[in-house]
């Protein structure tokens, strides 16, 4: 799904990352790599195969879009530092690619860990028109990119049907992005009349509003 | 002392209470003295704690001789009962006859109410007679040196087996009595148990099909029968009968008229939010009650359950109304008249609900049966069918709980730690796991250790740890803690506590209902209005509302039950019989609505299914009358569903009830291609229903208790502070990630087991399937909603089947969404 944004033109990707055309950035938000780990550490059997598809869908994206920085919109390592550091360690070091983080209240390992891997770390970030952070903010000025959220959408139709799926959440000067991550949950929104929204269906990205 | 002297001393103590020994109580007696096991069917109130308790006290007599001036210290009895209300009441019991026969013999309680010194003490100085519940039994497996504790027990008496059985607490009876076998080897075990309409199979569950208990065992059945009338309500105008289901409450002053005749009333409804309804109603339109009137269900703090049942015993209350909280145990000698508020859905929770009243020998019991809405009163002269010939329903044991075992080893590896091969033909013993393979075992076994079926690098999993000497341990004391908090089967919604703000405990409610409420709001809950204020550390703070303030009723989630296949068939014949001059005061009653149901459709006799569609705003509607009860009509209605969808691009919304069921759609069906296609077969019956999607729905609510059971999501203890959050996830999205990652995780295909057996009731389906395909399709194009539809249509609580794709489905939603 192609869309623009202040002349801006951007990509809003199924796995639920946005492609900045012009800038050439990938922004991602709410991965929580890190949590099933986390879990398993406490002795709860979450299936360890989803750390991989966390990775293998990163590469994914990373490998259609080929994009020149990388910025996590926080929430990026869900908790205390465990194993999962290390493959996210050999992820960056194998995609050669400039990483910045946008910090979320989940982010709360050490500085020195991303330092070490030549990550930047920002409270908030601006370029250009656009203001980078990772809780939602409402800014005259600027056009607000975020998560935290985690966007999901219900929809209903006739005969009592309905869906529930995770979706972008656009508003006048606001893009929610949607979880990233594997093992995470959805917060269902209401969207207003001048609000776009754009769903999550398997494979491909849907305007439902 | 031989068993002639041991009789006389338990003859002369019924003669000083003037009773004489029923011919059930002197069986037992001699079948315990003889050292067998055996399972008991007697009634509440007929005796059966002397029927034990006197045995297991002559036993000891036997065994010390000079028992009167010398007390042998040591647990020698357990009494488990599955509700903690039970256990005072059994105490009282038993400390009579042991101090009457002057044994020093001591009695304690032990259960989740029991006080952290209290159960220290117990500890060190266990008493002679312990009585306690399933989970606190588990409890006492996961302490250290647990086997000492149980080494010289002589019984265990598992009172009301038939509520456990059919449940996964009954699993965990099944295996922690495996292990008493081995620890206590004198153990004589015993079981006492409603009637049920399978009492031989509940015989070889509770004592191991493969067990040499099971072999040295005996069935007692005490033979006595009471007198039950069954009473209608029906009002004098049956036009003003809604035809759905309300409350009932237009049938208030008829309710008052039976209160007001007899000395104390249980009013037994279905459901919590009924229960509350139900009193406050009451208490507006008869103030007069006020003092004599009580409320009980399961929400309520335990010190007023226990105040309304003194109170009933103490002849303090006219009425109580309540739930199935009452449904057990506690003698209520005043009791004279039951009223029971909408269908009971079964025979055996009828019967179990009348028999708490009349409680004194030779006294009839009298159950007035109120129907709140048209279709139920066809219910109650099925009942009175059903009581007249005592037809009861069987209780369905789980075989194979992966979950319920992996909890059990986790408490094993708690305590002292196990060895795998001891454990294994400990519960090859068992009837769940009778057919239990080592594939499946090593698997559990894997699961525990390493969180997964192969070791991973990078993976941190900590559970339980394989020692030098080959026992499997937990060491970590944080994960045994967390363990210990998590020991048991019964899983409910999150509940809150709800406080005064000047401190005093009301209740629990479920957390979504907290979470809808904003200070300020009012509810009625435990029969008082209550202002919320706001969510404190997991506690609902409140203070007394103003009376005439608007109120909220409280509600709780609560399964819905279903007619049991008994209960189904008995409808079925009372149905057929509108159709002829055989008639009852109820069939003559509901008249009027026979007669709008002739004109807009027909009603069905025995060689007829009944087909009815219309449209209306919601789209069009298909609505298919089986009459087998709510849990087979979701079955057929997603397998029939599904086979449409193979036909047609469709999608649809089901619902269903106890008499049939509706595919609502926003096309029109072609019923006739329904027919052509031979939709009803039983042929790939197992495939298709696997295929619908309503299958995985509900795998996925089940697998919610499995993964607590089994302990992959941490819950903390029930209504305390949780500090862990960073623990908690949602089973939904866990069921989600084991359907994706790991989809041959045999916790995961139990959820798909367990909904083909018990929910989806694939046996039953089948039966039912054969039947309606020996019966004449009546289809019937209607106008409007018919009587008997009405019901299922305007319920909301619905599941979906699709074969459109998911974008079509949107580009359809999101028309109707910009409408």
């Amino acid at each position: 799904m192609k869309i623009e944004i202040r002349n801006n033109n951007f990509i809003l990707h199924s796995s639920g990352a946005v492609f900045w055309k012009e800038q050439k950035i990938l922004l991602i938000s709410d991965v929580h790599l890190g949590k099933i780990a986390h879990f398993r550490k406490h002795g709860l059997a979450i299936p360890g195969n989803a750390i991989a598809e966390n990775f293998n869908r990163l590469d994914e994206v990373v490998a259609l879009q080929k994009p020149e920085k990388i910025i996590f919109l926080g929430d990026l390592f869900h908790s205390k530092i465990n194993n999962e550091w290390n493959l996210f360690a050999y992820w960056v070091n194998k995609i050669q690619t400039e990483i910045v983080l946008v910090e979320g209240n989940h982010d709360i390992i050490e500085q020195q860990n991303y330092s070490d891997l030549n990550i930047e770390i920002h409270k908030e970030l601006i370029l250009d028109d656009f203001l980078l952070t990772h809780h939602p903010v409402e800014n005259e000025w600027f056009f607000n990119f975020c998560g935290h959220v985690h966007p999901g959408i219900k929809l209903k139709d006739v005969g009592r049907q309905s869906l529930k799926l995770a979706c972008f959440f656009h508003k006048e000067k606001q893009m929610i992005l949607p979880a990233f991550g594997e093992f995470t949950g959805k917060y269902f929104m209401r969207p207003y009349e001048n609000d776009k929204v754009y769903a999550i269906a398997n494979n491909e990205v849907i305007r439902v509003f | 002392m031989n068993r002639e002297a041991l009789f006389t001393i338990a003859e002369n103590w019924f003669e000083k209470q003037k009773w004489k020994p029923f011919a059930f109580q002197t069986q037992t007696w001699t079948a315990f003295l003889q050292g067998k096991n055996g399972l008991l069917n007697a009634p509440t109130g007929s005796g059966k704690t002397y029927a034990l308790w006197m045995p297991i006290v002559l036993n000891y007599i036997k065994k010390n001789p000079d028992y009167k001036t010398k007390h042998k210290p040591g647990l020698k009895a357990i009494w488990i009962t599955p509700l903690r209300a039970l256990s005072v009441e059994i105490k009282q019991a038993a400390e009579k006859v042991a101090d009457d026969l002057e044994t020093k013999l001591t009695v304690a309680i032990r259960s989740g109410d029991t006080s952290a010194t209290e159960r220290a003490r117990q500890k060190t100085k266990m008493p002679d007679l312990l009585i306690t519940t399933p989970e606190s039994l588990q409890l006492l497996l996961a302490t250290k040196d647990y086997a000492k504790m149980f080494r010289d027990c002589d019984a265990i008496v598992i009172d009301e087996w038939h509520e456990l059985l059919g449940t996964k607490r009954g699993v965990q009876m099944e295996l922690g009595l495996s292990r008493l076998k081995t620890i206590a080897s004198g153990i004589r075990i015993w079981g006492i148990s409603a009637t049920i309409g399978n009492l031989e199979l509940a015989q070889e569950v509770l004592l191991g099909t493969n067990s040499e208990a099971y072999k040295n065992s005996i069935l007692i059945k005490a033979h006595i029968n009471k007198k039950i009338n069954v009473l209608s309500i029906i009002p004098e105008k049956m036009d003003t009968y809604p035809w759905r289901g309300h409350m009932g409450l237009h049938l208030i002053d008829e309710v008052a008229k039976i209160i007001r005749k007899s000395k104390t009333t249980l009013v037994f409804t279905n459901v919590r939010s009924a229960c509350e309804l139900w009193f406050q109603a009451l208490l507006e339109k008869y103030p007069e009650f006020a003092g004599e009137m009580a409320m009980h269900h399961g929400s309520i703090s335990k010190e007023t359950r226990l105040w309304v049942e003194n109170a009933i015993r103490n002849e303090e209350l006219k009425v109580v109304v309540c739930t199935s909280s009452l449904d057990l145990g506690v003698d209520f000698a005043p009791v004279e008249t039951i009223i029971q508020i909408g269908g009971p859905k079964g025979v055996a929770r009828f019967l179990q609900r009348a028999g708490r009243s009349g409680h004194q020998p030779g006294k009839q019991s009298n159950i007035y049966f109120l129907a709140t809405h048209a279709m139920e009163l066809i219910e109650a002269s099925a009942l009175r069918k059903a009581v007249r010939e005592t037809i009861v329903e069987d209780r369905m044991p789980y075989l194979h709980s992966y979950d319920v075992l992996i909890q059990y080893l986790n408490t094993l590896a708690v305590s002292d730690g196990f060895f795998p091969d001891e454990i294994f033909e400990e519960i090859k013993s068992t009837f769940c796991y009778q057919n239990f393979t080592k594939e499946n075992w090593q698997w559990i076994l894997n699961f525990i250790v390493n969180g997964s079926q192969s070791l991973q690098v990078y993976d941190e999993f900590k559970k339980v740890e394989i020692e030098e000497d080959g026992s499997y341990k937990i060491n970590s004391r944080r994960i045994a803690m967390h363990h210990r908090m998590q020991i048991g089967t019964i899983v409910g919604d999150a509940v809150l506590n709800v406080k005064y703000l000047k401190g005093g405990y009301i209740g629990t409610v479920e957390e979504w209902f907290a979470s809808k409420l904003t200070p300020g709001d009012t509810f009625t809950f435990a029969g008082k209005k209550l202002e919320f204020y706001r969510i404190k550390d997991m506690q609902v703070l409140v203070r007394k509302a103003n009376p005439k303030k608007v109120s909220k009723t409280i509600s709780w989630m609560g399964g819905r039950m279903s007619f049991s296949a008994q209960m189904s068939e008995l409808l079925r014949q009372e149905l057929y019989r509108a159709n002829t001059e055989d008639s009852t005061p109820e069939l003559k009653a509901l008249k009027p609505m026979f007669d709008r149901q002739k004109k807009e459709s027909v009603i069905p006799n025995d060689s007829q299914f009944l087909i009815e569609t219309f449209k209306t705003r919601e789209g069009y509607h298909a609505v298919f009358y089986p009459f087998e009860g709510r849990f087979v009509h979701e079955a057929m209605a997603s397998l029939l569903s599904y086979r449409i969808s193979l036909l047609f691009s469709i999608t649809f919304s089901l619902a269903y009830n106890d008499y049939g069921f509706e595919l609502l759609s926003d096309q029109q069906v072609d019923l006739e291609a329904v027919f052509d296609n031979n939709l009803f077969s039983t042929e790939y019956l197992h495939h298709d229903l696997q295929k619908s999607l309503n299958a995985t729905e509900m795998a996925r609510r089940k697998f919610r208790d499995i993964a607590v059971i089994s302990g992959l999501v941490f819950t903390g203890m029930p209504g305390k502070p949780i500090k862990t959050k960073h623990l908690q996830s949602g089973s939904q999205l866990l069921f989600e990630v084991f359907r994706d990652y790991e989809p041959d995780n045999l916790l995961l295909q139990q959820a798909y087991i367990e909904t083909f057996e018990h929910q989806l009731e694939e046996g039953r389906l089948i039966q039912a399937m054969e039947r309606i395909s020996q019966q004449e399709m009546v289809w019937k194009q209607c106008e409007k909603p018919t009587p008997f539809s009405f019901p299922i249509i305007t319920d909301r609580l619905r599941e979906k089947l699709s074969s459109e794709t998911l974008a079509e489905r949107i580009a359809k939603m999101t028309a109707s969404y910009m409408k």
